[in-house]
């Protein structure tokens, strides 16, 4: 049995890569099964997807604790979460990072592949949608699926649903993605501030499970705690305003879906916390002057 | 003070007694009264209440939790398909450990399309964490509002309490009530002083989303007060009746068990036809009135398991595993403790008239079974093409 674990933040199409792996698997005549691990559901939340790979019918329905292989989609999670973790001893590391192999700093010296997923996804499918590429890199990394059928795969479950031109054009960003990866040792070491989690007894959870804002050894929990849980870190884009475009029409700011467009001085201006901007361009696309830019990170 | 009134109206009595300070409501037949006679009590200024008629029962759920979260004390009634539209803001109501009383006037829940006692609605509702107190007479009715405060708001507590009710044998049937008076209630019930009350200026969050490393934690929780609802109720029932004078027992009441060699388990006003009838098996034959569904009383049932013979159980809702709720419970209560017959009676789906004929027939084939007799484990009575 192979198995392999997803790391990615909400809107990357994890769950559409584990999926499209597990179809490139059968292909090949193996068994599989992809499935999703939600966390809180919204647009950049870490998630994390799974794929079991296997010659027979497959039982286990249970998480993916000891990966054969881990896939990033998104490499400002190596900064958070260490996603060496479980993995085994001759297990491997598929990034989407602009570092080679070696310049990667991971938990644990690993195995280590390497692809400028966002750049292929930019190029082929201007957007940084690079679940169709990464798997590519997967392929070239691992062997355990061909990138023939990784792109068949690719078609089936993307033709089906953005059509067959866009199909196409993501089976070709997992084609040279597959070209491009570099497959060499990562570097080891890196610490990581390991998040703790609050995880009360059943006893110390107050009284319906009604939370006023409290500080634990997990740090602030209940209302207000976002002003630690900056949500706007793995943004990918980032938005700038030309003041002197701006005529203060506020589209932006009442159709932000973060609400994380501010207005200062009295309303005369405006601000964007970047702390919490997911780069998502909702706003360079209703700003009705062109006033703003999206900027690559 | 004597009234003759009916239990609607009785229990329309025991939310003003009670002082409940939010009512929210829908009316539903046969309930109608009970909402009728509180919104005339509130506007005739005899009761301080604000009263909110709702737009559906979800609403009035909604409405009812929001204002006892808000640190009111909340009242409200409902029946049948009323409460299976409140359904999922019933298991809001427990987990967030709100004391809201609201009375079930049990009706058939549709299809065939009823008006009449049934206990299919309030039973849907046993694992919602609710407690439900099965109500005898219409006395019984208003205490019970009064005692369901004191046993949901005690602190051990902290759970929603669901008096039900026989639908039109006691919300449209006339009999004396004692009505007690405010000040002792007053002295039995204090204001309501809540736990957590929602505050703008001091934010909680009150009923949120949690993922599954908690839901484990909040289910034992709750499971852990309605365990300790055990030991409450028994102490709320004495004290009432050292104020009140009136003693309803704790989850069960026994009648006429000594020296018995069977009993016959019943609930509602069926209990009350039962009292007359069991008097005819000259003591072979007692009764044991089942008050709680929930918390249910297992270790009363294991305590009958090993003082009996057999066990007949009356129920009036049916579960399609063949028998009734009430039947599988008391033989999983039993289960490893004691192997005597527990033998099911269906009777009055629907509203039929449960009468003393049949009640003698549960008797009487609860007798056989304990007497080594094959005795049929469920039996409906008087239905037609079955045979009893
Ligand atoms: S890109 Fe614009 S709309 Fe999107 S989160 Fe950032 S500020 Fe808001
Ligand atoms: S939408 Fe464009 S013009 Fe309007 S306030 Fe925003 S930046 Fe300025």
């Amino acid at each position: 049995m192979y198995e392999v674990r997803f790391h990615g933040r909400g809107g990357q199409g994890a769950v559409m890569a584990a999926q499209a792996l597990a179809e490139a698997a059968v292909i090949e005549d193996k068994y599989a099964i992809a499935f999703p691990f939600f966390g809180a559901e919204r647009r950049g939340a870490p998630v994390l997807a799974f794929t079991r790979i296997h010659d027979q019918k497959i039982y286990s329905r249970t998480q993916v604790y000891t990966p054969d292989c881990v896939v990033v989609l998104d490499d400002t999670l190596l900064d958070t979460v260490d996603i060496t973790h479980g993995i085994k001893e001759n297990g491997i590391a598929v990034i989407n990072s602009t570092k080679k192999p070696e310049e990667i700093e991971l938990g644990r010296k690993i195995r280590t592949a390497a692809v400028e997923a966002t750049s292929i996804a930019l190029e082929l499918l201007k957007a940084p949608i690079t679940n169709t590429a990464i798997l590519g890199a997967f392929s070239r990394a691992t062997g355990i699926v061909g990138i023939d059928s990784v792109e068949k795969a690719i078609m089936s479950r993307f033709g089906e649903k953005l059509g067959e031109v866009a199909g196409r054009k993501n089976a070709g960003a997992a084609r040279m993605a597959y070209d491009r990866t570099e497959t060499g040792m990562s570097s080891g070491g890196k610490e990581h501030a390991i998040r703790k989690q609050w995880l009360p007894e059943y006893r110390e959870l107050p009284v319906g499970g009604v939370l006023g804002a409290r500080t634990t050894d997990a740090g602030l929990i209940g209302p207000g705690s976002f002003i630690e849980n900056k949500t706007g870190e793995w943004a990918t884009f980032r938005p700038v305003r030309d003041r002197n475009r701006c005529t203060m029409c506020l589209a932006c700011w009442f159709d932000c879906p973060e609400g994380c467009i501010i207005r200062i001085d009295n309303g005369k201006d405006l601000r964007t916390d970047y702390g919490y901007c997911k780069g998502c361009g909702i706003c360079a696309n209703e700003c009705p002057v062109d006033a703003i830019t999206m900027m690559r990170l | 003070m004597k009234k003759v009134i009916t239990g609607d109206h009785s229990v329309a009595y025991g939310a003003k007694l009670a002082r409940a300070e939010v009512v929210a409501a829908y009316p539903i037949t046969p309930q109608t009264l009970i909402v009728e006679h509180i919104a005339e009590f509130v506007s005739d200024g005899e009761m301080d209440a604000k009263f909110m008629p709702m737009e559906s029962e979800h609403s009035v759920m909604s409405a009812t939790i929001a204002a006892q979260a808000a640190g009111a004390r909340t009242f409200t009634a409902t029946a049948s398909q009323g409460l299976a539209f409140m359904h999922e803001m019933l298991y809001v109501a427990a987990p967030l450990r709100l004391p809201i009383v609201m009375v079930n006037v049990n009706r058939t829940i549709a299809y065939p399309v009823g008006i009449w006692c049934e206990y299919n609605d309030s039973m849907a509702e046993r694992d919602s964490g609710w407690l439900q107190v099965y109500i005898e007479n219409n006395q019984e009715a208003l205490d019970m509002v009064i005692q369901g405060y004191m046993i949901a708001e005690d602190r051990r507590v902290l759970l929603p309490v669901m008096p039900c009710m026989d639908g039109f044998v006691l919300s449209h049937t006339v009999e004396p009530v004692e009505l007690p008076a405010q000040e002792d209630v007053d002295v039995f019930l204090p204001g309501y002083e809540p736990v957590y009350s929602l505050d703008p200026d001091n934010p909680a969050v009150a009923g949120s989303f949690m993922p599954p490393e908690y839901i484990m934690e909040m289910r034992r929780q709750t499971m852990d007060a309605v365990e300790a609802s055990k030991k409450v109720i028994p102490e709320v029932g004495k004290k009432f009746a050292s104020r009140f004078g009136r003693d309803y027992g704790g989850l069960v009441e026994e009648i006429g068990t000594e020296g018995a060699d069977v009993v016959l388990m019943t609930m509602g006003t069926v209990t009350s036809t039962a009292r007359e009838v069991i008097a005819e098996f000259r003591g072979r034959v007692g009764l044991v009135k089942l008050r709680f569904y929930r918390p249910f009383p297992s270790d009363e049932i294991r305590d009958l398991g090993s003082r009996f013979r057999a066990i007949g159980v009356f129920d009036r809702s049916l579960s399609y595993t063949g028998g009734g709720p009430v039947f599988e419970e008391v033989k999983a209560a039993l289960y490893g403790y004691s192997d005597i017959p527990v033998i099911n009676h269906l009777a009055g789906l629907g509203g039929r008239d449960v009468t003393a004929q049949e009640i003698r027939k549960m008797c009487e084939l609860t007798l056989r079974a304990a007497d080594g007799e094959r005795v049929s484990r469920v039996n409906w009575h008087a239905t037609r093409g079955v045979p009893v």
